[in-house]
């Protein structure tokens, strides 16, 4: 393909912004502007799964109606497979495909395969391809056996599934999953997981956002963190992981608050980050440090009447990289 | 030509079932003939004038012919707006504007039903009289209102996308049309800068048309400049549909109001 040799990426954003206006009170008085996305700017190789990763409000969901053709960007270049979204829709619709998580995106009242049925035809796959291709995705995504029920009796888990299937109707170079396993038990959660590895081993360029870092780490390839539409860090997993300087994480929980506790450890200098958490079940007190073994004499004295329930330390995850740069940023 | 009747006649087949498995558009379909008939009845039946039966079948028959066709095909773009399959449909290759071409037939398939419903309702349960005078001219005029109310959805539910709350002026548009286009009282009542809207709707024409040849048609004339003032108006909205469409589809995508994420 021509586009792609001229530049080895796929999808191209660079200072994206977007703005929301919306008009409050009755007569359209007041004119309020949202930027939701700031000066992005990234690129997506070929094959890749690229994570999007950010917290609610960041952008996410926006990127990606732009890089879909279905909102305008406010200022910024977009190319996706060389095509200009905005003005080159027709020519790059049938080559890419979306999936908003959740239950929507159906239509209820019909089966799960004339759902199928129904967007190939929007797509204008031939009844042969139809034949052949509507019964694997069907396999692939685990609902043979009820593709034949009326979406609306179909448990969430099975309805996200069917959106994973529409979405390959078209057999898309770009498949575009904004929060793909929200609400998905664990193992719904893995299955799906696997599907977008085996889809990117097939050579397809996936770009997913999701609010669980876990899942990022393990199937993405390189990992943009947004805040407030705003582009704060973009590398592989294991190199953000690296870059933070916070390689271990002590965890302490105990059976109530301890003030003094924590006005201690805020003299340890040797803790980089400490992080305090309230649950039923415990009070939480994540400390970030590069060397655990120079805090914990200076811990111990520190812990008073409370009752301490347990310790432990843990490598830095993902989720403490996130957490590091999402509450850094000015707010 | 084959992947574009292929398109329409999907999106028919998906939506009319969709639809029919509303309790509303139930309703619509199957008490809303039966009641409208009955009011008619029930506000012709002092006067006792002559066509009762025929002035009762064509206007029960057009409010719910604008009830199915056109209230609930720019209710389905709200609905699957909310539903979060608009914006999947509208970025689909197929053009937009013949995904939604296949609601409106569905429901115009399901209006017609309706129609011939409220006319059974007349004939055996008012026992009214029901003629068709010029059954050709007849004909005519019924095809011709069927292709108004088909290019009036399309242009109502290009306009629907445009804004989310369609669905506030969705509901003052239904009741004011069966005043408006004279399909209750005549038109003559209203004032005159009503009456000019009237006649820019094509409910009026499509009334006054098909009464007339059902009754019989006096002045052969005045028929056919009402059948080709009805032409044009078709003309006009399928021509707008056509026009406004870019201009729609850009406003659509600034603003975003294809869905509500
Ligand atoms: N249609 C809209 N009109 C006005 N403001 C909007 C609209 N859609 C989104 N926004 C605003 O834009 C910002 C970014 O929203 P967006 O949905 O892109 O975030 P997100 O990263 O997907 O969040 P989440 O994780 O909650 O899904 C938010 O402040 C949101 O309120
Ligand atoms: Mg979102």
């Amino acid at each position: 393909m021509d586009q792609e040799k001229q530049s080895e990426y796929i999808i191209e954003v660079q200072n994206l912004v977007r703005d929301y206006v919306s008009h409050k009170g009755v007569f359209r008085k007041k004119k309020h502007t949202v930027r939701a996305v700031n000066n992005l700017s990234f690129f997506v190789k070929k094959g890749e799964i690229f994570g999007l990763l950010g917290a609610n409000g960041a952008g996410k969901t926006t990127t990606i109606k732009i890089l879909t053709t279905l909102l305008a960007p406010t200022s910024g270049s977009v190319s996706i497979l060389g095509l200009d979204p905005m003005t080159q829709a027709k020519a790059l619709r049938p080559r890419i495909s979306f999936v908003f998580g959740g239950e929507r995106s159906l239509y209820w009242r019909i089966t799960g395969r004339e759902n199928l049925n129904y967007f190939s035809d929007l797509y204008h796959i031939s009844n042969e391809i139809k034949k052949r291709r509507i019964p694997e995705l069907l396999e692939l995504v685990g609902l043979k056996d009820h593709a034949d029920e009326r979406v609306e009796t179909y448990s969430k888990g099975m309805k996200q599934r069917l959106q994973i299937a529409r979405c390959l109707v078209n057999d898309p170079e770009i498949i575009f999953l904004d929060e793909p396993t929200i609400g998905l038990d664990p193992i719904g959660a893995r299955d799906l997981r696997n599907i977008v590895k085996m889809l990117a081993k097939q050579g397809k360029t996936v770009l997913i956002t999701t609010h669980y870092m876990y899942e990022a780490d393990e199937i993405c390839g390189r990992v943009a963190i947004v805040n407030k539409g705003k582009l704060v860090a973009l590398d592989t997993p294991a190199n953000l992981k690296a870059q933070t300087e916070h390689t271990s994480v002590i965890e302490l929980h105990l059976n109530e608050k301890d003030d003094a506790l924590l006005k201690g450890l805020n003299q340890i200098k040797e803790i980089d980050q400490i992080r305090a958490n309230h649950t039923d079940q415990y009070e939480s007190v994540s400390l970030q440090c590069k060397e655990p073994r120079t805090v914990f004499p200076q811990l111990f004295p520190l812990i008073g009447t409370g009752h301490l329930l347990s310790v432990r330390t843990r490598e830095a995850t993902l989720e403490d990289v996130y957490i590091h740069y999402v509450s850094q940023s000015p707010h | 030509m084959l992947p574009i009747i292929n398109v329409i006649f999907s999106s028919l087949n998906v939506h009319a079932r969709q639809n029919f498995a509303r309790a509303t558009f139930q309703f619509v379909i199957l008490f809303q003939p039966i009641l409208l008939s009955f009011l008619l009845y029930m506000m012709l039946r002092g006067s006792n004038p002559v066509h009762a039966g025929e002035y009762i079948v064509v206007s029960s028959g057009l409010m719910n012919l604008w009830s199915s066709i056109i209230f609930s095909s720019a209710g389905d773009i709200d609905r699957e707006r909310y539903m979060g399959t608009l914006e999947c449909i509208y970025v689909s290759p197929s053009d937009f504007r013949l995904i939604f071409l296949g609601h409106v037939l569905g429901n115009l398939l399901l209006g017609l039903f309706s129609m011939v419903l409220s006319s059974i309702c007349v004939v055996f349960l008012f026992g009214l009289q029901v003629h068709i005078e010029n059954p050709a001219e007849f004909l005519c005029a019924f095809t011709l209102s069927i292709l108004s109310f088909t290019a009036i959805s399309l242009l109502i539910g290009l306009i629907f996308t445009l804004s989310r709350s369609a669905r506030i002026l969705m509901n003052c548009l239904e009741y004011p049309i069966y005043i408006l286009c004279g399909l209750v009282f005549p038109i003559s009542v209203l004032p005159k800068a009503l009456q000019f809207i009237a006649y820019v709707l094509s409910p009026t024409w499509a009334a006054q048309l098909l009464r007339e040849s059902m009754a019989g048609i006096q002045n052969i004339r005045i028929f056919y400049f009402d059948l080709i003032a009805l032409s044009i108006l078709i003309l006009v909205y399928f021509l707008l549909t056509i026009v406004l469409f870019k201009k729609i589809d850009r406003r659509v995508r600034i603003d975003g109001t294809l869905g509500v994420h």
